[in-house]
């Protein structure tokens, strides 16, 4: 983004969005088959995280502001591999559900480029349930 | 080229006596890196940009217990560092309001080195 548009995007006021009807939140879906370190993982998902809010904005300002104002939503879950995060990414996008992929840098521990999480959101909770909702927590 | 060491950076420590399971702990980092990012987007929005051009580099380090997160977080507001205590709403694992993890950053490494160099990581 250029300084200008950048400017802009923080100066021009706010679009409004459609407001969702259901309690929204972000599901984190960890590539498990990485045996990544827990700070690891929690870096990971702080990625995944900020890059999902960061989308939201642009995408889907009324869930954003919902998920912001009801207390950032978040839960953990465990994905099996790169495989199985892709085709979960699949399942959401056919429901119009915001996603957002983590894909490591390689400075430690995995190599690099791999696909380590899976940000799914926000979104309503009844709209995640069909994707995520058989997955384990973390 | 600004070297690495003007890269901004971001750093997220956690309190290392709660015993949070690896998910608690990251939801609570996410928490703490959406709030740090949107609270410095306010205040230095090109600093905020330049971090995510440079690949949002964040780290995750631990302390002993609350009264070592709550001096750090002092140190960093005196320093001019965005900083964020996370308040657990404690729906699950501890009790409501338990502070959990201090969100440093995104802010110049330097500073930001300067504070937590000593810590481990998480």
């Amino acid at each position: 983004m250029g300084l200008r548009s950048f400017i802009h995007s923080m100066t021009a006021p706010r679009t409004r969005g459609e407001a969702p009807e259901d309690e929204v939140k972000m599901v984190f879906v960890v590539n498990h088959g990485l045996k990544m370190g827990k700070g690891k993982i929690a870096a990971q998902v702080g990625h995944g995280a900020v890059i999902a809010t960061m989308k939201a904005g642009k995408e889907r300002p009324g869930h954003l502001e919902s998920w912001l104002s009801s207390g950032q939503k978040k839960i953990c879950v465990k994905g099996n591999d790169a495989e199985h995060l892709e085709r979960l990414e699949q399942e959401a996008k056919q429901l119009n559900i915001l996603t957002a992929r983590v894909h490591d840098a390689g400075h430690t521990q995995i190599p690099s480029g791999s696909f380590t999480i899976l940000a799914l959101g926000p979104a309503e909770e009844a709209k995640l349930e069909p994707v995520t909702g058989a997955l384990k927590l973390l | 080229m600004a070297s690495t060491l003007d890269e901004p950076t971001m750093a997220l420590i956690v309190r290392h006596d709660l015993n949070l399971s690896t998910g608690k702990v990251a939801v609570q980092c996410a928490h703490a890196a959406v709030t740090c990012t949107l609270n410095a987007k306010k205040t230095n929005g090109r600093l905020v940009e330049r971090w995510r051009q440079s690949g949002a580099r964040k780290i995750c380090l631990k302390v002993e217990d609350l009264a070592d997160l709550q001096r750090l977080a002092g140190q960093a507001q005196s320093a001019g560092i965005v900083s964020y205590l996370v308040k657990d709403a404690g729906h699950t694992e501890v009790e409501p309001g338990t502070i959990t993890v201090l969100g440093l950053g995104p802010g110049p490494r330097r500073a930001i080195d300067a504070l937590v160099g000593e810590l481990k990581p998480y």
